[in-house]
């Protein structure tokens, strides 16, 4: 009988759910992760809660370190911030894989895996849709100094963007806010960033603009028609780099 | 010349953007640079845009002139001195705001500062070396900034500008001195070299002083670029492609770039006003070339010649070099060496070098290939795997042209979206869709259809 454990969608709760069956010590046929919510109930499946703890995601945390090497520590990083439903299984399959091969160290040339193409694909879109934030978040000055940005991604993307902001922005007080995954990365002036779960945004307060925030959104939009030539005008190509459904957010469109 | 006392911020921003889109380059690669938390900014080598302008182009720098004023004639500049149009200049404060405020939004990169010549070069430099010495030193900015040399302005401003910016350029706006004399009147070669050869030993010298003193000031550290003017003289795409290869070769610029000629301006001395729009299939043809000088071991002189001075408008130089050089195939893809896979039609610098480690391991077959990325459709008739061709084919120009062109070549949206009174911009290279269409049909041999 194949053993599933049922967790949380979060890093904990995935992680836990690795610690669980991989103390099992059994094979990767008969082990298997779902997420609370997606379970498709299986004949021939045991299903296990899992009990979620800092100290069993860390175990796991230590573990790939150690064994599986960063490479594969920061596509896994990468791959439980999908939005993907099979994510958890994925992760699990290709940890259960290293476990069979001689290096496990070199599981991410093991392409060839289901598991690991799976993960290592996750991984990719993940970091890509991190990516593109960097180029179209759009940051709006509140009326008390603090630069505000909202975005509706569909990975939990917001751990990716921290460093690269915080290197840019080190002396401003700044917060993102991920409206699909309702959860807030802040950073306070010469701090390092925090990521904030289980807040309500006050959606009065991020209207208050700055006095000066609308000259600038004013200048922008100006300057972001004129750069364009008449003669050139290609809407389709302007799609094909910025799709639509990106847009809703960024000031030049709105 | 109007007078622009008391002109609002927007409605310089408005003049001075608009008066500097034709500028092509807008890249803010090149250089890595971490914040070293006194201030606002950090530099990512592989660049990053931040939006799309309604012409498709990315937008990754403020792109600005510091004034349009100007004391130049340049014929086909919106800017020269005999066009009555409105002009305004900023304040180096102003300037240093927009970038800063633009940046805090995450709308940007960094600033791009063009300018037309206001009272002389050294003039200008002056203002935008004030400048930039204001936004990196008071505003405390650590993004990314390309600056334009001017040319004719003094070799210590210079100097000192290039310790400030990232990247420097000065335009060699037109392929020849002798179109250069005709529509630059102003300007001429030397004037345009000298700052450029003092860029590059700038750039020379820099490299050994970080060598002895790890924390001395860098000078652009983004290398330097130049651009050209496309389809507004009478050159030959083989005079381009040489002046490119020669600025890459003697002066190690990091990338030429290439501007459709845009009409602006009246004047006898340009080319008459169609209704067919800039040559922008020529353009894409000379970046494809460019690419394969950079990056794919090329030389001018094997994509084009005197008697062959254009490139064809139906398939890219690639091609086209493979079609004239049929003798070399077909290679074999388990032993040719990286350069000459990469000569390979459909086969990339990217997927050459991972046919190079994979076969390593073991014999590869036409399957695998195909996972690695080569456009098989075009790649099979210059190559064998195991001594095999993918299909049996004939190793005749005419043959692989038809074939070739069947298969299609996929074109920017912004190249396709041409109709035919455009192609018929190309007309000087004896060329048109209908005779070769006709003459492919005849099975006529291959020179009598590309010229
Ligand atoms: S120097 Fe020539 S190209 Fe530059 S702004 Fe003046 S007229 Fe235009």
């Amino acid at each position: 009988m194949k053993r599933v454990y049922v967790c949380n969608d979060t890093i904990t709760g995935i992680f836990s759910g690795i610690y669980d069956a991989w103390k099992t010590k059994l094979g990767q046929e008969q082990l298997g992760i779902v997420l609370k919510g997606c379970i498709d109930q299986e004949l021939f499946c045991e299903y296990a809660e899992v009990v979620e703890s800092e100290k069993k995601t860390i175990a796991v945390e230590n573990l790939i370190k150690k064994h599986m090497g960063y490479e594969a520590y920061w596509e896994i990083y990468h791959a439980v911030l999908s939005s993907d439903k099979e994510k958890g299984d994925a992760i699990l399959g290709m940890m259960l894989e290293a476990r069979n091969i001689p290096q496990s160290k070199k599981i991410m040339q093991h392409l060839s895996h289901p598991k690991v193409r799976k993960v290592f694909e996750l991984s990719r879109n993940v970091s890509n849709e991190a990516h593109y934030y960097r180029e179209i978040i759009r940051f709006r000055e509140l009326d008390n100094g603090i630069l505000f940005s909202q975005i509706e991604p569909k990975s939990q993307i917001l751990t990716c963007l921290g460093d690269h902001f915080t290197d840019r922005f080190p002396l401003e007080n700044w917060m993102i806010y991920d409206r699909t995954h309702k959860m807030f990365l802040v950073h306070p002036e010469s701090k390092h960033w925090v990521l904030v779960l289980d807040e309500v945004v006050n959606e009065e307060a991020i209207k208050k603009v700055s006095v000066k925030e609308k000259t600038y959104e004013k200048l922008w939009k100006g300057f972001f028609e004129s750069v364009a030539i008449e003669e050139r005008k290609s809407y389709d190509r302007q799609r094909q780099h910025l799709p639509l459904h990106y847009r809703k957010h960024v000031t030049e469109f709105q | 010349m109007r007078i622009t006392e008391n002109m609002s911020l927007s409605k310089k921003l408005n003049i001075l953007s608009d008066a500097a889109k034709y500028d092509v380059a807008c890249t803010s690669s090149g250089t890595d640079r971490h914040n070293d938390g006194t201030g606002i900014g950090n530099c990512v080598k592989a660049g990053i845009c931040h939006s799309f302008s309604a012409d498709g182009r990315c937008i990754s720098l403020l792109k600005i002139l510091f004034t349009n004023e100007c004391i130049f004639d340049c014929k086909y500049c919106i800017n020269r001195t005999s066009n009555d149009v409105e002009r305004a200049s900023f304040t180096p404060d102003e300037v240093c705001n927009l970038t800063i405020e633009f940046y805090r939004r995450n709308y940007i990169e960094g600033l791009f500062l063009s300018s037309g010549v206001w009272k002389s070069p050294d003039f200008t430099m002056e203002m935008l070396y004030q400048t930039l010495y204001k936004l990196r030193t008071e505003y405390r900015f650590q993004g990314y900034i390309h600056v334009k040399a001017i040319p004719g302005a003094s070799p210590e401003l210079i100097q000192k500008v290039g310790f400030l910016a990232d990247r420097m350029s000065v335009n060699l706006e037109l392929p020849t001195a002798e179109s250069l004399r005709k529509l630059a009147p102003h300007k001429n070669r030397k004037n345009i070299l000298t700052p450029m050869r003092l860029v590059q030993n700038g750039m020379a010298e820099n490299k050994q002083e970080l060598v002895a003193y790890r924390n001395a000031p860098r000078f652009v550290p983004a290398g330097q670029s130049t651009q050209m003017i496309i389809g507004a003289t009478p050159e030959n795409d083989f005079q381009i492609l040489n002046v490119a290869e020669a600025l890459y070769k003697k002066f190690e610029l990091k990338r030429v770039f290439y501007s459709a000629f845009v009409h602006v301006n009246e004047d006898s001395n340009l080319p008459a006003r169609g209704d067919e729009g800039p040559p922008l299939l020529r353009e894409h043809r000379l970046y494809q070339a460019d690419w394969l000088l950079r990056f794919y071991g090329f030389e001018a002189k094997e994509l084009l010649s005197e008697m062959n001075p254009n490139f064809n408008v139906l398939i890219d130089p690639k091609c086209n070099w493979a079609l004239e050089h049929l003798e070399v195939f077909p290679v074999e893809v388990n032993r040719a060496d990286y350069y000459t896979l990469m000569r390979v039609p459909g086969i990339g610098y990217k997927s050459a070098s991972r046919i190079v480690k994979a076969r390593r391991m073991g014999v590869l077959n036409f399957e695998d290939l195909k996972k690695m990325g080569v456009v098989l459709k075009r790649a099979l008739y210059f190559i064998t795997c195991n001594g095999k061709m993918m299909y049996p084919t004939k190793i005749e120009q005419d043959y692989i042209l038809r074939n070739l062109l069947n298969v299609g070549e996929k074109l920017p949206i912004s190249v396709t979206q041409m109709n035919y009174k455009q192609l018929s911009l190309f007309d000087d290279y004896h060329f048109r869709q209908e005779q070769f269409m006709a003459e492919a049909g005849k099975k006529a041999p291959i020179e009598k259809i590309i010229g």
